[in-house]
């Protein structure tokens, strides 16, 4: 029954790839921009069940790896979001002062991002990919954690929105 | 309640981690699906992208506009002095300007250096979240392009093709981490190797530890075997600084690119090089001090006082 509706949200998610693929880049934002998807699967899987956070994370990891723009093998940023996701639910699921404040759900999200990212980075290092100066990596970290900060309330409510219409209203926040 | 999972969420998990697992090692074995995946993706969101380029280019444009103002005084001087004269010129096809002077400056070191250059517009810049400098442009293989292929810019090097697609490409930038270049100094001609650091500055690591390399040195690209993927003789960036540490087994210096990655619009891909090596051909000037008037007063006794109203005369000293 949850899987099903799983697959219902595919539609949304992909819209995100391509506002990502064809806008977000092209913003050029500085310390490094924002990855939208990233965070609209981190807030999906805040509302869901550890399953269903994890079915995210695969999507949304498949979506990412798909992008020209990922550097690492097929299947690397799959792995780090199926983890990621899964803990994000994990966290959230059955307590509802987690799931119902929404300033949580953006802590979650943005400490997330930050995670998600040095998994990324580590298992990237693993792999044998280069990636750059420390100071570097540090200041795409921050520019993350803080362009998730500022966008994530921003959005929350419209991807609640649309996780209740697909799950139910439970989760809607 | 605390969630305790059961045996299928456990086995969905699992059956996850394991197919991303699989997918890696698909893909590190270079099996031609995961490739040709990402090349169908890429050919389908090329005209996605390049109306996304169209819609964002505005707000692009203030972006860039608020991340380079004001990083120090002398900066938003000179920009406040430049901003008035541009004003005008920003009204009036401003985006077509500014790509009509890359252009220009791009066939400009190509016609030189005796390049055969396609040129290609920036639709899209990769996230560095990813911690990686790419840009797509969009020409590809039906223009001629394939991957290894120098890029450059107006002012120098930019990056190399790393993928090919049919309308588009994908380049690295040659701040990128994993970016490296076989560098030469104009003049001297000593070796080194030139790697890219996520930012406009690279690191150069000379082969020769008791060779001199000294700040404002320009720094030309050595070429590679039959042109590719770097073709000789292209500008890459000015050394900054050198590090002279003794005892360090190499020499190292800064190095400052020439091009500005983040501002980039119109880039040119070589698609074939030169019969001849252009040498030092295309080292960009050095800036000519300009000469100071020298304005000699001669005393003259007797001679009227000058008033705001009269008119110019020489003044006693």
């Amino acid at each position: 029954m949850s899987l099903r509706r799983f697959f219902f949200s595919f539609p949304i998610f992909f819209t995100v790839f391509l506002l990502q693929e064809a806008f977000v880049t092209q913003m050029r934002l500085p310390a490094g921009g924002i990855n939208l998807l990233l965070v609209v699967a981190l807030i999906w899987a805040a509302l869901s069940t550890p399953e269903i956070g994890a079915l995210t994370g695969f999507g949304a990891g498949l979506m990412m790896d798909v992008s020209q723009t990922s550097p690492g093998p097929m299947g690397h940023w799959t792995l780090v979001l199926i983890v990621a996701c899964y803990a994000i639910a994990f966290l959230g699921y059955g307590d509802d002062n987690i799931r119902g404040n929404p300033i949580n759900i953006v802590f979650l999200t943005t400490i997330g991002v930050v995670a998600a990212q040095t998994v990324f980075l580590i298992l990237g290092m693993m792999l044998g990919q280069e990636i750059g100066s420390v100071k570097q990596v540090l200041l795409v970290l921050a520019g993350s954690a803080f362009w998730t900060a500022i966008i994530s309330p921003l959005i929350l409510k419209v991807v609640s929105y649309f996780h209740a219409i697909i799950f139910g209203e439970r989760s809607h926040i | 309640m605390r969630y305790g999972g059961d045996n299928r969420g456990r086995l969905l998990i699992i059956v996850l981690l394991v197919t991303s697992l699989f997918l890696i090692t698909l893909d590190l074995r270079g099996v031609q699906v995961i490739d040709g995946l990402r090349t169908g993706t890429q050919t389908a969101l090329t005209p996605v992208q390049k109306v996304g380029s169209w819609v964002v280019s505005p707000f692009r444009n203030f972006i860039s506009d608020v991340t380079h103002l004001g990083r120090t005084q002398n900066q938003m001087e000179k920009l406040r002095a430049e901003n008035d004269k541009l004003r005008l010129a920003l009204q009036n096809r401003e985006t077509a300007d500014a790509q009509l002077k890359q252009l220009k400056g791009v066939l400009n070191l190509a016609g030189t250096a005796g390049y055969k250059v396609v040129n290609a517009k920036v639709i899209s810049q990769g996230s560095s979240t990813s911690f990686t400098q790419t840009i797509t442009i969009d020409a590809g293989t039906t223009s001629g392009i394939h991957t290894n292929m120098t890029v450059l810019s107006g002012y120098g090097l930019v990056g190399v093709v790393k993928y090919a697609y049919a309308n588009s490409a994908l380049v690295q930038l040659a701040s990128d981490p994993a970016f490296k270049i076989g560098a030469r100094i104009a003049g001297t001609q000593q070796i080194g190797i030139l790697s890219g650091q996520g930012t406009r500055k690279g690191v150069l690591q000379l082969l020769d530890n008791t060779t001199q390399v000294r700040k404002g040195d320009a720094l030309l690209a050595r070429g590679s075997q039959n042109g590719r993927p770097f073709v000789p003789g292209v500008p890459i960036g000015e050394v900054t600084s050198v590090d002279n540490s003794p005892g360090a087994v190499t020499q190292t210096a800064d190095v400052k690119f020439y091009s500005n990655f983040s501002t980039l619009g119109i880039v040119a891909v070589v698609v074939s090089g030169s019969s001849a090596d252009p040498r030092d051909a295309l080292v960009p000037p050095k800036p000519r001090p300009t000469p100071l008037p020298t304005v000699t007063i001669y005393a003259t006794p007797g001679a009227v006082e000058p008033s705001p109203t009269s008119t110019p005369s020489p003044k006693t000293k």
